[in-house]
């Protein structure tokens, strides 16, 4: 069964860290919901937050996100985080 | 000293003698750097050709492979080596030149988007958009490669920045080698001497993790100490001591049946460095059935990502081998396996005349030097090799595992050779693989490298065929090769000898004459179109179900 699942990720400041973003979601089979994102306050990377829906496990495309180079970091809305933990 | 220059100059900073490329106008600054320096450019005839010469240079090797393209088409021609190097595992920074930024963005000559394009078959790429940036970027490209699980790393630079001054700060590092450190995975490594302790079946289920963290000493103390039966993957051959008993050889689509039984069998899986990957698992809910698993990898990708594992430890091999080491009575597995080896063993008594080519590959694996370094193409071939050569380390056999790239073996034996001038380099190819990179035996010729080259023919795209007769009804679709060149005069336009063979009898004169010649030497092996590669296990089947055609499956 689908669910839908919220992350925010704080990349390097390059628009390529957001096409990367897609790419992975895109290829992992995560299917988009929702996009926003904005420099940080001291423009030195951007806030990113992702919404994807699937019927696969969350943790694998968060275990995918956390590898890529401008990834600075990664986190899995925290009522969901329990549930990746689980 | 120009961004060029510079680039010549971090080349060497990271001890790099040997590069692989093929010039072109956006990268021309750095051609000019490289005339006369002490990097050695190998002139590849096509860019792919480069790009898989770095594999082979960095497979044989364990050092980081580079190749060099212009913008692009020559960019894009490195694309499929990019992806070979990503699903393997490689270690290769390809340096490409692109347009000055004045025209970037206008669709100039020879402009393509190359990051774009290589972002998702490296594990990054980088666009230099400033001089001063250049340095820290291919160290950073450098280190990358070689950090955590390798891979490739595209750097792509600029005209311009090419073109532009810069100052060379030397790298100053404090040599630091940390030994590997495991302490913070106490309770996992409890719980896998637990499971050691209580397994009845265990099986040792081996990937190219292991020796590219450089563990293979620990791994085969790891075996001997535990007496657990091991099988590897395709890319993991060599790593089991060939003294190893209860080594049952390659597991998957084609491995042996001895290794596939065991595994279907095996109580406890213990999964070194590799990923279950399809033509490893065949059906995925049908591998391993009873198996706990316990899964070791320095990708936490990897981890529960297709194959749950009651235990999981991110880390070293080289210190978590040695950590976790335990062991329980495995007496009856130990003879269960050493009986499904005895009992599934190979037969090379084929009737008829002709060559029978997993037999032709037996004796090449006994005739060859012990410093021999076999790069194979795609294919049935491809499979043989596996199955009927023994290799005593890894970087011994380079074969393209996660892509399946035909084309792979010709430019992976040159970049094995160059990497490895005092060891011999032996090519198996197939007559399909060979012809789609066959531009480099002119890499060959110019460079006289002695890789001695044997093409497999049977005038078919065979495994293709071979599925084409087992699954679609026997309508041989496009798989006809029978107008293949005269391969022997072809390699003779490029003045390396060689010889043509059909018959079993003549196998073993063919084989000295090809190791004693001095020089690159090309073998022609015709053989029967209506051999295939058994076992087999059909798409959606487990890994127990093998398709076992021929009676050499049978005592």
């Amino acid at each position: 069964m689908s669910a839908q699942h919220t992350l925010t990720i704080q990349t390097r400041h390059e628009a390529v860290a957001v096409e990367r973003l897609l790419q992975v979601t895109r290829y992992r089979g995560f299917t988009l919901a929702g996009l926003e994102l904005k420099p940080l306050a001291d423009v030195s990377g951007l806030l990113i937050t992702l919404s994807v829906v699937s019927d696969k496990p969350i943790s694998l495309l968060v275990n995918q996100l956390n590898k890529l180079y401008d990834v600075l970091n990664l986190e899995l809305h925290q009522a969901e985080a329990g549930a990746l933990r689980a | 000293m120009t961004g060029a220059e510079l680039v010549v100059k971090l080349l060497t900073e990271h001890g790099v003698h040997s590069v692989f490329g093929y010039p072109g106008g956006a990268i021309m600054p750095i051609y000019d750097a490289l005339y006369q320096s002490p990097v050695k450019h190998y002139l590849c005839r096509h860019e792919q050709g480069g790009g898989f010469s770095a594999i082979g240079y960095a497979r044989a090797s364990g050092q980081t492979g580079v190749c060099l393209a212009t913008s692009g088409p020559g960019a894009t021609n490195l694309i499929t080596a990019l992806a070979d190097a990503l699903l393997d595992s490689v270690p290769v920074v390809a340096i490409t030149g692109q347009v000055s930024q004045a025209v970037a963005g206008t669709d100039a000559f020879q402009e393509v988007d190359v990051l774009g394009l290589s972002l998702t078959c490296t594990k990054h790429s980088f666009y230099v958009r400033d001089v001063a940036d250049l340095a820290d970027t291919l160290r950073e490209a450098f280190a990358l490669a070689q950090s955590g699980r390798p891979g490739p790393v595209l750097v792509d630079i600029p005209k311009d920045v090419q073109l532009a001054q810069v100052d060379y700060q030397p790298l100053h590092l404090t040599a630091t080698t940390a030994a590997p450190d495991c302490s913070g995975l106490a309770t996992q490594i409890a719980a896998a001497r637990t499971l050691l302790q209580q397994a009845k079946k265990p099986m040792a289920y081996i990937g190219g993790g292991v020796h590219m963290a450089d563990a293979l000493p620990e791994l085969n103390a790891f075996l001997a100490a535990t007496g657990m039966p091991s099988v590897t993957t395709l890319k993991a051959m060599g790593s089991v001591e060939k003294t190893n008993p209860l080594y049952l050889g390659m597991l998957g689509m084609h491995g042996t049946q001895a290794a596939n039984l065991a595994v279907q069998q095996t109580d406890l899986l213990v999964c070194l460095g590799a990923r279950f990957d399809d033509r490893v698992t065949g059906n995925l809910k049908k591998f391993a059935p009873e198996a706990k698993v316990i899964h070791i990898d320095i990708d936490p990708a990897e981890i529960n990502k297709l194959r749950f594992a009651e235990v999981a430890m991110l880390g070293d091999l080289k210190a978590l081998l040695p950590a976790m080491t335990a062991s329980g009575n495995y007496a009856d597995w130990q003879t269960h396996c050493a009986m499904l080896k005895a009992q599934h063993g190979w037969r090379y008594d084929h009737p008829g005349e002709r060559i029978y080519a997993p037999l032709l590959l037996k004796q090449l694996s006994e005739r060859m030097p012990d410093n021999s370094v076999v790069s194979c193409d795609v294919g049935q071939h491809q499979m043989w090799v596996a199955q009927h050569m023994r290799f005593n380390s890894p970087r011994n056999h380079l074969s393209s595992g996660g892509l399946g790239t035909m084309g792979f073996g010709l430019p992976a034996a040159i970049g094995a050779k160059i990497s490895r001038p005092q060891d011999t380099s032996v090519l198996v190819t197939g007559d399909g693989s060979f012809m789609m990179n066959v531009q480099e035996l002119a890499t060959i010729k110019r460079f006289r490298l002695p890789v001695k080259i044997i093409v497999i023919d049977n005038q078919r795209l065979g495994m293709v065929k071979q599925w084409q007769q087992l699954f679609f009804a026997g309508r041989y679709s496009e798989t006809d090769l029978s107008d293949n060149p005269d391969f022997v005069s072809l390699a003779a336009a490029f003045a390396i000898p060689g010889h043509s063979i059909s018959h079993k009898d003549e196998v073993e004169s063919a084989l000295d004459a090809m190791f004693s010649w001095p020089g690159p030497y090309l073998l022609h092996v015709r053989i029967d179109e209506t051999d295939n590669v058994w076992p087999l296990v059909p798409p959606g089947a487990a890994n127990h179900d093998m398709m076992t055609d021929l009676p050499q499956w049978e005592e």
